[in-house]
């Protein structure tokens, strides 16, 4: 029994003997009135979703900048992001911190707290401190337009959806991909599948695969991988990608997508803090919240193909009638009836929501829940909050919809 | 004609012990580095880094401690269980069924300051060990397979944990995410000040190590669960009740888990999150702290430290070398690998013809 003593022992000695060593050698880090940004990922930058996506606009902006060092840490435990924060700022000296995942709220305000010299920006939270901004790009006018399409491709009435989890973000992706599908095919249904998971093939391709036996024909999904582009495809069926352009996993499926644009809102940021107009006592009511207006997001197969051209007869084959200006329930106007071409009307709607008064968006009442209740007014919009919060289902979404209110 | 011949080696000197482990630790970072390398990163310049990382520093030495914590409650219960020859592959599931009692406590259950601490502890160890305590029933009544029913106890412990916070305990302050509501601060652990170590755990840690090995080597009870590990027929006909110790054993390794689990949610997350989330395989790292330990409840405490050094280190390669984090694993299962193989060469010898003393210098 005493062997495993003198071994453990001996591991200790030798990995604290060369511990010391590199006090001689001198640090590796040095950075001279220059900026330092750390970043620190939820998942692994492979992921090719949300984590590769920051990554991609981590290296823009590095680019971009010749007085900007950035690192990065992958793949971080939610509760341990106090812990890398302490290793960037004092072994990396970082003086910029951004952290990408909802869990590292509350690890990155308090961090804040205790690097009051320090600039953190936390993604997706609500919380800010004077040294702690926010920032977030959303998808649902994006999932809108493609749920227009969707909507003008389904041929079975049924457009399959496979959802991360059951939260408010995905819920509203959901509800704004559905009102799409629904404005151009008012009986259509979206089959909603949850795999519990950002991360996980296996179980995304078993979900998509269950959507097809149930007869769904056109997929879309909010899940960090691209597998369900990649079933949809082997079955010969139409998809559209997420969060990074998905077009070459199946260059005659992928009709459109989601693709942000995350440097957009790193580059202004950086550039404010560079600047001075940032700094560390001036951010607590900063929250930036990109849409398609601020080009923080982009509808599209990849970067500048907003409609795989092989979809585009289809998509300006159908015809619908939309009313321009407030659609009561009752299908009376208040405006003018036109038709047009689900091309054209994708194309009006983005025009309309890129316009700087934004004009247009998909939240605009009246809608009801699928349980019948009125939950946005005729006329109004989603406010910030309602959006952020929603929990509710729109009419035509069917399938399991865990925190139904 | 053979030109080699294995033996056993009855037992192996210190000498033999020091040579073997340092050539397996060597063995494992030459050919880490060799990935290393091959991702443009200089060996040398990496092995620097992760050992200032887990060791050089005061932020590292207090990370290593705290991923210890969870490692020595586990692996101390995990020795008693292998001692008797109960494979717990469960330390996971137990760990969280201690993480939602404690839960329930600080969040439901109504009782309010001072009493909030002890009352977690408490129902935390009594969830782990209810969890424990099925598995040992099925094996000692039924004869079912412990690996398979610890191991599938887990996967129902993660689920239970997800219904809790996607269902009836997702916290109305959390704007739909699912997870509970803060831990109000009476039912947070307090922390050595400057680090993240919650104490309490710990010192709960080397007590309970401590308390195994005198049940192991000083007690009645403790020979029975030996001599039930080592030879089952011996001890059934020495009248020893192979359920009582199963259960025993059982209850006291679920129970450790558990308060495994308290630490986490109670010293670290103060919030019920995704199962992963709150422990990152703790009860399964713990399996190979028990395994390192030789089984040996006091050794826990310095194989816990050593696997917490090694997930510390492990920070380094991602937070400062800017390496893929599969090497981190990649790393941290070569040194392992090497190590316990390293085991085997400390119990066999290998003599080549013509016979001579062994290769230490040592009469074979």
């Amino acid at each position: 029994m005493k062997g495993i003593w003198i071994r453990v022992l001996l591991v200790f000695l030798l990995v604290s003997g060369l511990g010391l060593m590199p006090l001689l050698i001198g640090s590796a880090a040095g950075a001279g009135g220059n900026l330092k940004a750390g970043f620190i990922y939820v998942g692994p930058i492979g992921d090719y979703g949300w984590s590769h996506a920051h990554n991609a606009a981590r290296l823009i902006v590095e680019e971009t900048f010749p007085w900007l060092e950035t690192v990065y840490v992958e793949s971080v435990p939610e509760a341990e992001v106090g812990t890398y924060i302490d290793r960037l700022i004092q072994q990396e000296k970082v003086d910029v911190v951004f952290t990408t995942s909802f869990g590292f709220m509350d690890g990155t305000l308090a961090a804040a707290q205790r690097y009051p010299e320090k600039i953190f920006a936390h993604c997706s939270g609500f919380k800010r401190a004077p040294n702690m901004a926010t920032y977030m790009a959303d998808f649902y006018q994006v999932y809108y337009l493609n749920g227009l399409m969707a909507g003008a491709l389904t041929k079975s009435g049924k457009v399959g959806y496979v959802g991360a989890f059951p939260i408010p973000e995905v819920k509203r992706h959901i509800n704004a991909f559905t009102i799409g599908v629904r404005e151009v095919n008012p009986t259509a249904e979206v089959h909603v599948r949850w795999i519990f998971e950002w991360y996980n093939p296996a179980a995304a391709k078993e979900a998509a695969e269950a959507l097809i036996k149930d007869g769904a024909d056109v997929f879309a999904f909010t899940e960090d991988s691209p597998t369900v582009v990649q079933v949809a495809a082997q079955n010969g069926l139409p998809s559209f990608g997420h969060y990074s352009p998905m077009f070459d996993f199946a260059p005659d499926y992928v009709v459109s997508g989601q693709i942000v644009h995350w440097e957009k809102f790193y580059l202004d940021f950086l550039a404010k803090v560079y600047a001075g107009m940032y700094n560390t006592t001036n951010l607590q009511d900063v929250d930036y919240w990109g849409l398609l207006r601020e080009g923080a997001v982009e509808a599209g197969a990849k970067p500048g193909m907003l409609i795989n051209p092989k979809f585009e007869g289809a998509l300006k084959d159908k015809k619908v009638r939309i009313c321009i200006g407030i659609h009561l329930p009752d299908s009376t106007c208040i405006g003018v009836w036109i038709e047009i071409s689900v091309y054209e009307l994708v194309m009006l709607r983005l025009e309309q929501m890129k316009d700087f008064e934004m004009v247009f968006d998909p939240f605009t009442g009246p809608i009801y829940d699928r349980k019948g209740n009125l939950v946005i007014q005729p006329g109004a919009r989603a406010t910030y909050d309602e959006l952020l919060t929603m929990e509710w289902a729109v009419e035509g979404v069917v399938g399991p919809w865990p925190g139904e209110p | 004609m053979r030109l080699f011949t294995i033996e056993k080696r009855p037992s192996p000197s210190g000498g033999l012990v020091l040579l073997t482990s340092v050539l397996a630790i060597l063995a494992a970072l030459v050919v880490a580095g060799i990935f290393f390398w091959a991702w443009g990163a200089s060996p040398l310049h990496a092995y620097r880094l992760i050992l200032q990382g887990a060791l050089g520093s005061k932020l590292g030495l207090a990370e290593t401690v705290r991923r210890a914590i969870p490692l020595l409650l586990c692996g101390v219960g995990l020795t008693l269980a292998f001692r008797a020859l109960f494979w717990n592959i469960g330390a996971e599931g137990q760990l969280l069924l201690g993480a939602v009692a404690a839960t329930w406590v600080a969040l439901f259950s109504g009782l309010e300051g001072p009493w909030l601490i002890p009352a977690m502890l408490a129902l935390g160890f009594l969830a782990g060990a209810i969890w424990a305590l099925i598995p040992a029933l099925l094996k000692a009544r039924l004869g079912i397979n412990d690996v398979i029913t610890t191991l599938m106890m887990n996967y129902i412990a993660m689920y239970l944990v997800l219904y809790l916070i996607h269902g009836p305990w997702k916290g109305p302050q959390m704007r739909g995410f699912a997870y509970t509501d803060f831990f109000p601060k009476a039912a947070w652990l307090p922390l050595v000040p400057g680090t993240r170590i919650h104490w309490l755990t710990l010192i709960l840690g080397v007590l309970a190590a401590l308390g195994a090995y005198i049940l192991l080597t000083k007690t009645k009870r403790g020979f029975e669960i030996r001599v039930i590990g080592e030879n089952p027929e011996a001890a059934r006909f020495a009248g020893m009740s192979y359920t009582r110790t199963i259960l025993l054993v059982m209850a006291l390794s679920g129970g450790l888990a558990g308060l495994a689990g308290v630490g986490e949610v109670a010293g670290v997350h103060h919030i019920l999150r995704q199962p992963e989330q709150i422990s990152l395989g703790y009860g399964y790292t713990a399996i190979i702290v028990a395994w390192l330990a030789q089984r040996n409840p006091l050794a826990v405490i310095l194989t816990a430290l050593l696997l917490g050094a090694l997930m510390a280190g492990g920070d380094v390669i991602k937070a400062s070398l800017g390496l893929p984090f599969q090497l981190v694993n990649m790393f941290n299962g070569l040194i392992l690998a090497f190590l316990i193989s390293a085991e085997l060469l400390m119990r066999y010898k290998v003599s080549f013809r013509p016979r001579r003393k062994g290769w230490a210098g040592r009469p074979g």
